[in-house]
C-alpha cells in the first residue's frame, strides 16, 4: 500500500505564533493593496463587477487581434468616456466597462451601447469586424441590492453553520471553526486585492464554496478531536489536537490533491469566463487547509483555556481524566 | 440490508438515472428568421442549458415610480398582477423555454433563451399598453392658450434651461423654413382621410402663425400648425424639448382645461426635414382598452400594417354610443400616452370592431402590439433594472471549455485514486462514475439549468466527492494496521468515518442552501449543482462503494489482504 505522511507526529501547534504572524502579514498586505487600489481607481478598492456597481459591460470579439488604442478611442468617441477597456483572455476579445450614467434610475440599454460602439469601430477599423459576445447593464439600485444580498448570504451561512456546529459539537468548536472561516474570507479578499480579480456574483459563490470547503476541513479535524477526547487518554488538548491533525494528515493530503487537480483543470481549460472563480478556489484549497490547522486549532486551545469546559457539559469519563490531569499538572491546559 | 437488495437498489437507481437522461423528443417553440412562431421537435438529452450557455436575454423588471409615486406596500401586489401580464405577453412572443418569475417582493425576472433582440423584448415588457380613445380638439383651445403658455415658460426660464441640453442652435431657421413650406406641403404629403378638413386646418394654421409671430415665445415657437384641427408639427430635434416642457407642472396647469397635448408615433417629412405630429385631445377618454376582447395583426393596401381589435359586448355598447355622439370628430387612439397614427374621422357610430394603424411599422411590430393588447395593460409601469444579453457563440465556447475541463479533472482524480488506493481506488472510481451519472440525472429531473458556474461547481464537486471515500479508506487502513481482519476493518472503517462525512457534508449543504436562497441566475445554478452533487456523493461513497466491498468479500471469502 502506497502511503503518504503515514503515522506522523509533527508538532503542528508549535508553529502557531509564526503562522499567526504570517497570516496577519498577508492580510495586512492585502489591506494596504486595497488602499492603493482605492487611491488609484477613485475610491473603488475592490474591482467589483457591474452587478454590484451598476453600469454597463460589453464584451466584444474581433475577427483579428485588435489594437487597444483603437478600441479605447472608439469607446470614447461613442460617448462612454469613463469606461474601462481591457482585453479579456485574448487580444481578440475586449471587455468594456462603463460606469452608470449620472442620475439614472433604470439600467441602460446594454444592447444599444454595444451596437453603438460597434458602429464607431466599423468606421475606424473596417477590416476587423467586431461582434458583441455579451452585454450586461445593471441599474444602480440593483447593484446596491446585490451587494447587500451577497453580504447577507455570507453572514447567514456563518450563523447557520455556527448553530449546526454548536449542536453537533459544542460551542467552542463552533466558534473556533467560524473564526477560522472568517479568516479565510479575509485572506481571500487579500488575495483578490493582490490579483485584482473582478468580484462578480460568481466570485461570491466561489467565496462561499471556499467557506464550505474550509469548514469541511476543520470539521474533519475537529471530529477526530472529539473522538480522541472520548478515548480518555491522559493527554492535554494540545496533544490531542496535534495527534488528530497528524491522524487526518493522509486524508488531508489526498483530498486536497484531488480538489486541487480539479481546480487546476478549471483554471487552465475552462476559459476566461470562469477564471476568477477558479483562482479563488485554488487559493481556497490552501487557505482552507492552513486555517483548519493553524487558526481553528490554536483558537480552540485558547477558548478552552479561557473558558474551560465544566464537568456537567461533557462526557463523564473524559471529564474525570481531564480534571485529574489538571490537578496533576497544576498548569493551565492547552495554553498555546 | 441484504446484499441482493443493495445491488437491486443500485441497479434501479442507475436505470432511473439513465431513463432521466435518455434523449427524448422536446418540442421547442421559437421564432424563425422571419419572426414567425414555429414548433420544432428535437431529440436531445433533457438537460436544460442556462442562459449563459444557451445565449439569450435576461431582464429584471421593477416598478417604475419615476413619474408617479407608488406606495411600497402597493408595489408587491402590483408586481403580482404585472407578473401575469408579462407572462402572457412573453408566452405569445418567446420560445417555450422563457421563464418569467417573481424575485423577492418587487421584481420580475425574465429569461428568454435564444432571443437577443433586447430592444424588442424591452418594449414588450416595458410598454404599459394602456389603450385609450380620445376626441381631438376642434375649438382651437391650445391656440388661445399659447400666450399664457409662453408666459409661463418665460417666467420659469424653462426654455433656456431645456434648449441648452438639446444642443440645437438652428431653432429660428427651422421655424422660418416651415412657414413657407406649410402651404406647399399639402401636396407632397400622402393622401389622408383628413383632406375634407383641409380648409379648416389652413384657417387654424394661419391663426397659429400670427400668434407665434406676435409672441415668439418659448412654447409657441416649437409648434407649427398641422393640417387638421388640433394637430401640430414639431421639428424632430425639438420633440424632446417639448415633451420635457409638457412634463413640467406649471406648463401642464397652463394648458386649456380638460385638454392634453400628446405626441404621435408618426413623423411627417417635409422637404428633407422630419417633424413629429402632436395632437390636442380631450383629457377624458371616451373608451379605454379594458373591454378589449381580441387583437390581431393584419396588413392591407389602404392603411399598411394594422392591428384589428374587437371589443366585448359591454365595451361595444359604450363605444357605439360614444362614437355616435362624436360623428364628424377625429378620434385619437392612444397607447401609453402616444397617439397611434393619424386620428381618423368618425364617419358613423362604431361597434365592437376597430383597427389601429401602425404607420410605416413592420408586421412584427403589429404582432407585438396585438400581443401586448391581448395580454392587457400593466397595472403599473415597469422599467428594466438589469439586463443581460449573451451571444450564442460565447455559450458554445463555454460548453466546450467546460467539457474539456471536466474530462481532464475526472481523469486526474481517477489517476490519483488508482495510484494511491489500487483495488479500493478502483471501487471508488466505480462509485465516482455512478456519482456523475446520478448528479446529471438529478439535475435533469429537477429541470435545473446548467450554467457555467454550475459546470465549475460540478468539476469541483468531483474533486470533493472522493473526499468521503478517502476518509473511509484511511479509516480502513488504520483498522488494518491495528490488526483487524479485512471484513471487520471495512465495517469499522465505514462506521468510524461516518460522523465526519455527515457533519462536513451537512455544513456544505447548509452553505449551498443559503446560496440558493440568495443567489440569482447563474449562482442559483451553481447552488443546485452543489446540492445535487453532495447527495449523489453521499449515496455513492457510503452506499455504493460499501456494496462493492461486500460483493468483493462475498466472491473472495476469507480474503486476508485488501489492496487499499
Amino acid at each position: 500500500m502506497l502511503r503518504i505522511l503515514h503515522d506522523t507526529s509533527y508538532d503542528f501547534i508549535k508553529f502557531w505564533k509564526q503562522s499567526v504572524i504570517g497570516t496577519i502579514a498577508f492580510i495586512v498586505l492585502g489591506l494596504i493593496l486595497l488602499g492603493v487600489h482605492a487611491a488609484r481607481h477613485n475610491g473603488e478598492a475592490l474591482n467589483r463587477s457591474v452587478e454590484f456597481t451598476g453600469g454597463t459591460v460589453v464584451q466584444l470579439h474581433f475577427a483579428k487581434p485588435a489594437d487597444g488604442n483603437v478600441v479605447r478611442g472608439a469607446v470614447d468617441a461613442a460617448g462612454f468616456n469613463g469606461a474601462e477597456v481591457t482585453t479579456f483572455g485574448a487580444p481578440t476579445d475586449y471587455m468594456i466597462k462603463a460606469p452608470p450614467k449620472e442620475g439614472a434610475v433604470a439600467a441602460a440599454n446594454a444592447d444599444s451601447v454595444g451596437a453603438h460602439i460597434i458602429d464607431v469601430l466599423k468606421q475606424r477599423a473596417p477590416d476587423n469586424p467586431a461582434t458583441v459576445q455579451q452585454a450586461q447593464s445593471v441599474g444602480p439600485r440593483v447593484g446596491q441590492e446585490l451587494t447587500t444580498k451577497a453580504i447577507t448570504a455570507v453572514l447567514i451561512s456563518f450563523i447557520v453553520t455556527l448553530i449546526y456546529l454548536a449542536i453537533r459539537f459544542e460551542w467552542r468548536f463552533g466558534v473556533a471553526a467560524v473564526i477560522a472561516t472568517a479568516h479565510d474570507i479575509l485572506t481571500t479578499l487579500a488575495f483578490l486585492a493582490m490579483m485584482r480579480l473582478e468580484i462578480s456574483l460568481t466570485v461570491v459563490a466561489a467565496l462561499l464554496t471556499v467557506i464550505g470547503y474550509s469548514l469541511n476541513d476543520t470539521i474533519i479535524i475537529f471530529d477526530r478531536v472529539r473522538e480522541n477526547l472520548k478515548k480518555q487518554r491522559k493527554e492535554s488538548l494540545r496533544e490531542v489536537l496535534n495527534r488528530s491533525i497528524n491522524e487526518t494528515l493522509p486524508r488531508s493530503v489526498l483530498t486536497h490533491a484531488t480538489v486541487l487537480a480539479a481546480t487546476i483543470a478549471l483554471l487552465i481549460f475552462a476559459g476566461e469566463v470562469i477564471r476568477p472563480f477558479s483562482w479563488i478556489m485554488a487559493f481556497g484549497v490552501f487557505t482552507g487547509t492552513f486555517s483548519s490547522i493553524y487558526v481553528a486549532g490554536p483558537l480552540l486551545l485558547w477558548i478552552e483555556h479561557k473558558w474551560p469546559r465544566s464537568l456537567d457539559t461533557q462526557n463523564k469519563g473524559q471529564a474525570k481524566a481531564r480534571s485529574e490531569e489538571r490537578k496533576r499538572d497544576r498548569t493551565p491546559v492547552g495554553a498555546p | 440490508m441484504p446484499l441482493k437488495w443493495r445491488v437491486t437498489l443500485i441497479v434501479a437507481l442507475c436505470a432511473l438515472s439513465l431513463w432521466a437522461l435518455f434523449p427524448r423528443d422536446v418540442t421547442i417553440r421559437s421564432r424563425n428568421a422571419q419572426g414567425i412562431l414555429q414548433n420544432e421537435t428535437v431529440r436531445r438529452v433533457p438537460l436544460k442549458k442556462g442562459l449563459d450557455l444557451s445565449g439569450g436575454m435576461y431582464l429584471a423588471l421593477e416598478v417604475d415610480d419615476s413619474k408617479q409615486k407608488i406606495a411600497p406596500s402597493a408595489k408587491g401586489e402590483a408586481i403580482d398582477r404585472a407578473l401575469k401580464t408579462v407572462r402572457t405577453r412573453l408566452e405569445g412572443y418567446g420560445t417555450s423555454e422563457t421563464v418569467v418569475e417573481k424575485q423577492g417582493n418587487d421584481r420580475i425576472v425574465v429569461s428568454i433563451p435564444g432571443i437577443s433582440d433586447e430592444e424588442r423584448a424591452r418594449k414588450l415588457v416595458e410598454d404599459q399598453a394602456f389603450l385609450e380613445f380620445k376626441i381631438t380638439d376642434k375649438t382651437g383651445a391650445l391656440e388661445r392658450a399659447l400666450p399664457k403658455l409662453d408666459q409661463v415658460v418665460k417666467q420659469h426660464g424653462l426654455v433656456t434651461k431645456t434648449s441648452g441640453d438639446t444642443s440645437n442652435a438652428t431653432l429660428s431657421p427651422a421655424t422660418k423654413g416651415l412657414q413657407g413650406l406649410l402651404t406647399a406641403g399639402d401636396t407632397s404629403k400622402k393622401s389622408d382621410s383628413s383632406k375634407k378638413v383641409a380648409a379648416a386646418a389652413a384657417k387654424d394654421s394661419t391663426s397659429a402663425d400670427s400668434l407665434k409671430l406676435q409672441a415668439g415665445g418659448g412654447f409657441s415657437s416649437l409648434l407649427q400648425a398641422g393640417q387638421m384641427p388640433g394637430e401640430f408639427y414639431v421639428d424632430n430635434s425639438q420633440t424632446s424639448t417639448l415633451e420635457r416642457l409638457l412634463e413640467d407642472s406649471s406648463v401642464a396647469a397652463a394648458l386649456p382645461p380638460g385638454k392634453q397635448l400628446l405626441p404621435s408615433t408618426d413623423s411627417v417629412s417635409l422637404q428633407g426635414k422630419t417633424y413629429r405630429a402632436f395632437y390636442v385631445v380631450d383629457s377624458k377618454p371616451i373608451m379605454t382598452g379594458d373591454h378589449l376582447k381580441s387583437a390581431q395583426p393584419n396588413s392591407n393596401t389602404m392603411d399598411g400594417t394594422v392591428v384589428e381589435f374587437e371589443l366585448d359586448n359591454v365595451g361595444g355598447r359604450t363605444f357605439r354610443t360614444q362614437t355616435g355622439n362624436h360623428v364628424g370628430d377625429y378620434m385619437a387612439i392612444i397607447l401609453d400616452g402616444r397617439v397611434m397614427g393619424r386620428p381618423p374621422v368618425i364617419q358613423s357610430a362604431i361597434g365592437t370592431r376597430g383597427q389601429i394603424t401602425m404607420g410605416g411599422k413592420s408586421l412584427a411590430d403589429a404582432q407585438d402590439l396585438a400581443l401586448v393588447l391581448r395580454a392587457g395593460a400593466l397595472p403599473v409601469p415597469l422599467r428594466v433594472a438589469q439586463s443581460q444579453k449573451i451571444g450564442p457563440t460565447l455559450g458554445d465556447d463555454s460548453i466546450q471549455k467546460g467539457q474539456t475541463a471536466s474530462i481532464i479533472a475526472v481523469t486526474l482524480v481517477i489517476v490519483i485514486m488508482l495510484v494511491y488506493y489500487r483495488f479500493s481506488g478502483m471501487l471508488a472510481v466505480g462509485g465516482l462514475l455512478l456519482y456523475i451519472l446520478y448528479t446529471l440525472a438529478a439535475l435533469a429531473s429537477f429541470d435545473a439549468a446548467i450554467t457555467m458556474p454550475g459546470i465549475a461547481g460540478f468539476v469541483l464537486s468531483i474533486g470533493i466527492a472522493v473526499d468521503a471515500n478517502v476518509l473511509i479508506f484511511e479509516r480502513i487502513r488504520e483498522e488494518l494496521v491495528h490488526g483487524k481482519t479485512v471484513r471487520t476493518a471495512i465495517d469499522e472503517g465505514f462506521r468510524h468515518a461516518m460522523p465526519a462525512i455527515i457533519d462536513s457534508n451537512v455544513s456544505t449543504i447548509l452553505t449551498a442552501a443559503v446560496l440558493y436562497q440568495y443567489g440569482t441566475g447563474a449562482v442559483k445554478g451553481f447552488a443546485v449543482t452543489l446540492i445535487a452533487g453532495i447527495f449523489a456523493s453521499l449515496i455513492t461513497s457510503i452506499f455504493v462503494v460499501r456494496t462493492f466491498y461486500l460483493l468483493w468479500l462475498n466472491r473472495s471469502r476469507g480474503a486476508q489482504t485488501l489492496s487499499i
